[in-house]
């Protein structure tokens, strides 16, 4: 332990004294651990606000429609879709919608005309839709099972269409509905996933059934699709397992859809091109570590009489090489700390030219320093195999 | 004979092993400490024993030998020298008893311990305890200040950093370099860079110190400074052998071993 202590010592104090020597040592690992945490760096950030988005999204939101091969104009899900949904382990919460076709919404009704031609979409909806999507409300609340039993008109809009209206947050507000008023009782935050919902106006399914379906009183207005949370990382399984379980025992088909599929593509990084500039780090550290052995070498021969002298004073052979080693690997330890603090200053540069968003994946660090050690060291094994088989004999010139 | 230690020696002590330096005068030759002990007696061990010692280079056709069948021991207080013309041999015989080489025939003992049969890290062990080296050009480290230098002896020795350094400023200060301990060795005299040089070899207490042609790189007055404290530290915890072809450092010597054609031709004691 003193022995390493003793080492590190007289490694540190022989790169202090030459002080230019260790920083030509130093330019190597420097540039090519920079070069590669840049190049990774720069490359994942490009993609940043939509990897940043993916995160806070979640990859594992499932939509389920209902379809029909037999082209029917009105595809629905069976009565008890959501139930059916449940039975699949993987998942975590479901909510069921309607959307309704051929509703003029209008803000009152002298506005009628000015919107008649404006579609607007009106979707049935359960109490857990804002749950599942994990979105929050601006103001107001979100229709509740009171609503759905009591078959009150009350109505939610999207963000988007309270702008238009110019609604304002708490402000009592009702909207006609085909000519049939609801009262406005929330306001839906954006919903990044489905953004068609940021103009769009919820209502119960019970009073959507009284008001615009022609369903029997007292049957249920059928869903045509459903919003799922799956476990994480169990999109694909729970998506193919929901199509079996909805589909049990009815002619209704359904497709499935996982929403943040498109959006990952887009957020993955450009692979080929990390690779050629990653590459060529790799290439400048290369070329850095045969710098590190040619420059120790030459300083071998110039230490040889310093050698000599450390072996007369009792200093073995190992002890001798493992001093050449730890100055190299000091070298790559400093070396890979710094190219990894330049190029995280790259990136920070680069990404505020370019107005990205901050990535760098938390191994690159580390990984930086291990390959910037490996290769001083490597790069330091011949010098300091050389320096131990130095004859102290020869290189003191006795007598 | 009674291992009576020298009448003047003093107190200064350091690297725990080696008790008994004389730092009560470092500048002054003195003659008389070493008048109870000039003989050598068969019941006293010696340091380090030469037996029928050959050492030759090459092989073959152009095999030459540098020392013949030399036998040679170096008894505790010894003050020696080993003078001869260049080619005598004085070179190889300096290589093989500070265990920098090993002998192509005979044997070589330290402290009782063969080196001649030894792997090159127990050799250098050796050479690590038992002997202490001067060179002609100093050999300091150029980019380590003196006690730096110094302190170079004594690593790897399971010692912690403080303990170190004040042993080395301790060995300075016996040289008389204490205020320049701070002081890289192109900012020295190369009286003095061989005065760091002797406290180096010093600092680790060794049995032998061998120095190869002390005085040969300084002006005189720098070379009979540095022989005056090679003669204050004539102990009977040490030896010192000092290889030379200057007949004035021979002179300060008590004993005198001559060679020629790689045979020691005499060896006589100046001094009883």
């Amino acid at each position: 332990m003193r022995t390493f202590r003793d080492l590190v010592g007289v490694a540190f104090t022989g790169l202090m004294a030459r002080k230019m020597r260790t920083l030509l040592l130093l330019l190597g690992p420097v540039i090519g651990v920079a070069a590669i945490i840049a190049a990774v760096g720069l490359t994942d950030s490009a993609k940043g606000d939509l990897k940043q988005k993916v995160d806070e999204l979640g990859t594992n939101l499932i939509e389920a429609s209902a379809s029909s091969s037999f082209g029917s104009a009105e595809p629905t899900l069976p009565e008890d879709a959501v139930e059916r949904a449940y039975t699949v382990v993987s998942v975590e919460k479901v909510s069921a919608v309607r959307e309704l076709s051929n509703i003029t919404v209008t803000p009152y009704s002298e506005a009628s005309e000015q919107f008649e031609t404006v579609p607007i979409p009106v979707i049935a909806t359960d109490a857990d839709l804002p749950s599942v999507l994990e979105v929050d409300l601006v103001s107001g609340r979100w229709i509740d099972p009171f609503d759905e039993n009591s078959l009150s008109r009350t109505a939610v809009v999207g963000s988007g269409l309270a702008r238009e209206f110019e609604m304002l947050p708490g402000e009592l507000r009702v909207i006609e509905l085909s000519g049939i008023e609801y009262a406005v009782v929330g306001i839906l935050g954006r919903v990044e996933l489905e953004p068609g919902f940021d103009n769009a106006v919820f209502v119960p399914f019970g009073s959507a059934a009284e008001d615009f379906a022609d369903v029997d009183p007292g049957e249920m207005l059928e869903a045509n699709k459903l919003y799922v949370r799956s476990v994480e990382g169990r999109e694909s399984e729970t998506a193919d397992a929901l199509r079996a379980a909805v589909n049990l025992g009815g002619p209704q088909e359904i497709t499935t859809e996982i929403k943040s599929e498109a959006l990952e593509l887009a957020a993955q990084s450009d692979r080929q091109l990390q690779l050629i500039v990653v590459s060529m780090g790799l290439l400048a550290i290369i070329v850095g570590g045969l710098g590190i052995a040619n420059v120790m070498s030459i300083s071998v021969i110039q230490r040889s009489a310093e050698i000599g002298i450390r072996r007369a004073l009792g200093h073995t052979r190992r002890i001798i090489a493992s001093q050449f080693l730890l100055e190299a690997m000091v070298v790559g330890v400093l070396g890979g700390i710094l190219g990894v603090l330049v190029g995280m200053l790259a990136i920070f540069v680069g990404v505020s030219i370019a107005g990205w968003v901050f990535v760098m994946a938390t191994w690159l660090a580390p990984a930086g320093i291990v390959l910037a050690v490996a290769i001083s060291v490597l790069a330091g094994l011949y010098p300091a195999v050389r320096a131990a088989r130095l004859e102290p004999l020869e290189t003191l010139r006795l007598g | 004979m009674e291992p009576d230690l020298d009448s003047s020696s003093a107190s200064g002590t350091f690297a725990g092993n080696d008790p008994s330096i004389d730092t009560n005068n470092d500048t002054s030759i003195n003659t008389t400490n070493d008048t109870t002990n000039g003989t050598t007696n068969d019941t006293v061990a010696p340091f380090m024993e030469l037996r029928s010692v050959s050492r030759s280079y090459g092989s073959g056709d152009a095999m030459v030998w540098a020392l013949r069948d030399v036998s040679l021991s170096i008894m505790p207080g010894d003050f020696a020298s080993i003078v001869g013309p260049s080619g005598s041999g004085k070179s190889t015989m300096l290589g093989l008893l500070g265990c920098l080489d090993v002998p192509t025939e005979g044997s070589i003992l330290v402290e009782g311990d063969d080196v001649s049969s030894m792997a090159d890290a127990a050799r250098t062990r050796v050479r690590g305890r038992s002997i202490g080296f001067v060179f002609q050009q100093f050999h300091l480290i150029p980019h380590l200040d003196a006690v730096t230098n110094v302190e170079t002896a004594l690593l790897y020795r399971s010692l912690g950093p403080n303990e170190r350094h004040s042993q080395a400023l301790e060995a300075l200060e016996m040289v008389g370099l204490g205020h320049r301990h701070d002081h890289r060795p192109v900012q020295l005299s190369g009286g003095e860079q061989q005065r760091v040089a002797l406290a180096r070899a010093l600092v680790t207490g060794p049995r032998i110190l061998l120095a190869d042609e002390p005085t040969g790189a300084l002006d005189s007055r720098n070379a009979e400074m540095v022989m005056e404290i090679f003669a204050g530290l004539r102990s009977q915890e040490r030896a010192i052998v000092i290889v030379t072809h200057d007949p004035g450092v021979a002179a300060s010597a008590d004993r005198r071993i001559s060679m020629r054609d790689g045979r020691i031709v005499s060896d006589e004691r100046t001094r009883p």
